[in-house]
């Protein structure tokens, strides 16, 4: 009996000292606002994670892609029990063919972009996301060995992503622009009206618009304004506004806006380097 | 024994991340990921007790804030506290039915995820309420699916590893 007595208090107490020691670990990590020893280990717990990433997005991606698919397309369910047989047969050349045509699209996008808006850029493929529901990151197979930077602009084949918040010599973490704590500049090409784009966490963005009175319409573009030399190339495609609300207060009007880019399917990003000589389209009218 | 448990525990933590940033990063129920390392967690905790399931809760908690943006050590309390409180809950049933770990997932889940964003907002980082409530069903919902092909392995693992009565220290 006093045995088990004894043992139910070292429980406790290991309870009580490992309680501790997260409480302690978040005041270090607070007070160190993202400079304290355990950015130094994530970068550690990165590296040793990429190339299991790698790994596994090269056998899961084509599985991961078809769960996607499934789950926004149903109505290709019907069609899909119709041709069963066939793509029994099938199936695994059907699904690396289809695979890398999509690789292809999405790197004719890439390079696409890139040439239209003149950027010096270095391409680098996604290899996995946030474990968390509550950020919005994705991490890509370039680090600073290959030359990333924080705060680079990354843009896809339809747009802009987000930049770059964590470097490590083999990877580096990109926020997302939908992310709560993501901010970029941005401008509205039909009215010239400018504002911040912010994420909320889900599919939406929201843009703060600067002017209250601006006219604005659903399905207006958005682009990155480059305001005061900002983080991003001015003209980049951001996404369409798909609810325009009126102004809620005199200071300012916030709108919906939908991202151009497909955050849920990202397989290969730019990082931007630099621009070259010329500037890009001033209405981001080329974009997607 | 005790260096070898330490190791399976590490080794959970680095398989259960990278399958969680890459694989079922993509493959997302209505757009939420399922907590693959707190599911682990519970399965510890039903398995081998309070100690053990805290002490895991610990280890995998700290390796997912290794690799978020958010203040490090946050999943490490919620992490531990589960899994002291689900070896807790484990030892005072009596007749456990199939269906436990499957419930005990669920729930433990829900809780986990608001008592994550709870926690994070004291610290200032600010959730919308309906936003934090669809991540914890819809989580909960996903982390009961992989009950049946998670739970077993990791509880045979651990199994696998533990101490005799001598060694025991706790």
């Amino acid at each position: 009996m006093i045995r088990m007595f004894d043992r139910s208090k070292r429980v406790r107490w290991l309870l009580v000292i490992l309680i501790v020691a997260s409480l302690a670990i978040i005041t270090i990590d607070y007070r160190g606002k993202g400079n304290g020893p355990f950015e130094k280990i994530g970068h550690v717990a990165l590296t040793v994670l990429s190339p299991i990433q790698h790994g596994l997005v090269a056998i899961f991606r084509p599985i991961g892609n078809f769960f996607a698919g499934f789950t926004e397309v149903p109505g290709l369910r019907a069609r899909v029990s119709a041709l069963q047989r066939q793509v029994a047969e099938l199936r695994a050349g059907e699904n690396s063919v289809a695979e890398v045509q999509r690789e292809n699209e999405s790197l004719r996008k890439l390079l696409g972009i890139r040439d239209r808006y003149n950027l010096d850029t270095m391409a680098a493929q996604v290899i996995g996301v946030s474990p968390s529901n509550f950020e919005r990151t994705v991490f890509i197979d370039r680090g600073s060995r290959s030359g990333v930077k924080k705060d680079m602009p990354v843009i896809a084949g339809d747009g802009l992503v987000g930049r770059v918040i964590q470097v490590g010599p083999t990877t580096s973490e990109v926020l997302l622009l939908i992310d709560r704590s993501s901010a970029v500049a941005s401008r509205v090409v039909s009215s010239g009206e400018t504002g911040l784009l912010e994420g909320d966490g889900s599919e939406i963005a929201r843009l703060e618009l600067f002017n209250p009175d601006a006219t604005l319409a659903v399905g207006d573009r958005v682009v990155t304004s480059g305001y005061d030399r900002g983080l991003f190339p001015p003209g980049i495609p951001v996404g369409t506004i798909v609810s325009a609300p009126p102004a809620q207060s005199n200071l300012s009007r916030v709108v919906k806006i939908q991202p151009f880019v497909d955050f849920s399917s990202l397989d290969y990003v730019l990082l931007i380097v630099g621009q070259t000589a010329a500037s890009p389209s001033p209405t981001g009218s080329a974009a997607p | 024994m005790i260096w070898k448990r330490t190791l399976l525990l590490v080794l959970l933590s680095i398989t259960g991340l990278a399958f969680e940033t890459s694989v079922f990063g993509r493959a997302t129920l209505v757009g939420a990921k399922p907590e693959l390392l707190l599911l682990m967690v519970v399965a510890v905790g039903m398995s081998e007790g309070p100690a053990f399931g805290a002490t895991a809760g610990f280890v995998m908690g700290l390796s997912t804030d290794l690799v978020l943006q958010l203040p490090a050590g946050v999943s490490a309390l919620t992490f531990t506290i589960i899994g002291y409180v689900v070896g807790r809950v484990r030892s005072q049933v009596q007749a456990p039915g199939a269906w436990l770990p499957m419930v005990m997932v669920s729930v433990a889940t829900f809780l986990g995820e608001l008592f994550y964003a709870g926690f994070n907002r004291v610290l200032g980082e600010h959730f919308g309420a309906l936003s934090v409530l669809r991540a914890a069903v819809l989580a909960s919902a996903y982390n009961c699916l992989l009950t049946p092909f998670v739970f077993p392995i990791v509880r045979a693992l651990a199994a696998r590893l533990r101490p005799r009565a001598a060694e025991v220290g706790l």
